[in-house]
């Protein structure tokens, strides 16, 4: 019962990080493409900030980040497997957002792809393995 | 390719020896909660580690491990011994 807890409560805070993110990139391009207020910007602290926090609970505390970035001397046979199968299906994942990002910026004409989106595509790369793996897993514990 | 489900007397071994689940992994080089996806039959161990395991117990694959599910063990034995009697 508590390990089933646990788990959903990870998926809450993988929740947040993910759609954290995708809020703080509408928010920044909302105030740079179609002028949005500035007072756009400030709420992107706010949800900075719950992106900061969900990433910290999500996978600092479980390890998950950790089991994604150490080396495979030190996972056993089973944490392999998961970890294998996570980048398999985190690499379909991450190619079909990126097609959907070219798309959306061919058509809206906006072309330079500015640091802030190859920041923010470079940490979903790194997370959406941990991600999947801390869906579907216990806390790691090594 | 979707693996069957292969049944197995882990936990009851190591119960049987006063082990704790850190205690085996440490002995069959895992982490701990494989040996809890191991004993729940959630994960189907390598050749290799079902060998470790088995030669940790001191006892063949096949009665550690089955693709059916498997009888207690003193059932198992009794079976084991009649079959040795009535061939005699």
């Amino acid at each position: 019962m508590t390990k089933e807890i646990s788990r959903k409560q990870n998926r809450v805070w993988i929740l947040l990080n993910s759609l954290s993110l995708i809020a703080g990139l509408v928010l920044f391009y909302g105030v740079k493409i179609f002028n949005w207020s500035i007072y756009f910007l400030l709420m992107e602290i706010f949800v900075l900030t719950i992106f900061l926090i969900s990433f910290y609970k999500a996978f600092i505390i479980t390890k998950f980040w950790k089991m994604l970035h150490t080396s495979s001397k030190n996972l056993d046979e089973r944490e392999m497997q998961v970890v294998l199968n996570a980048i398999r299906y985190a690499y379909s994942i991450f190619a079909i957002i990126c097609l959907i990002i070219i798309y959306a910026f061919a058509i809206a004409e906006y072309k330079p792809i500015d640091v802030v989106l190859a920041g923010a595509l470079l940490y979903l790369a790194h997370a959406l393995p941990s991600s999947i793996v801390a869906w579907n897993e216990d806390a790691y514990t090594h | 390719m979707k693996s069957r489900k292969i049944y197995n007397r882990i936990a009851v071994l190591r119960q049987e020896r006063g082990l704790t689940r850190k205690d085996l992994a440490v002995i069959i080089g895992v982490n701990f909660q494989t040996v809890g996806y191991l004993e729940r039959e959630e994960y189907n161990p390598s050749l290799d580690l079902a060998f470790k395991i088995s030669e940790y117990f001191g006892l063949p694959v096949e009665l550690i491990f089955s693709p059916k599910p498997l009888k207690p063990l003193s059932e198992e034995i009794m079976e084991i011994k009649n079959r040795f009697k009535g061939g005699q």
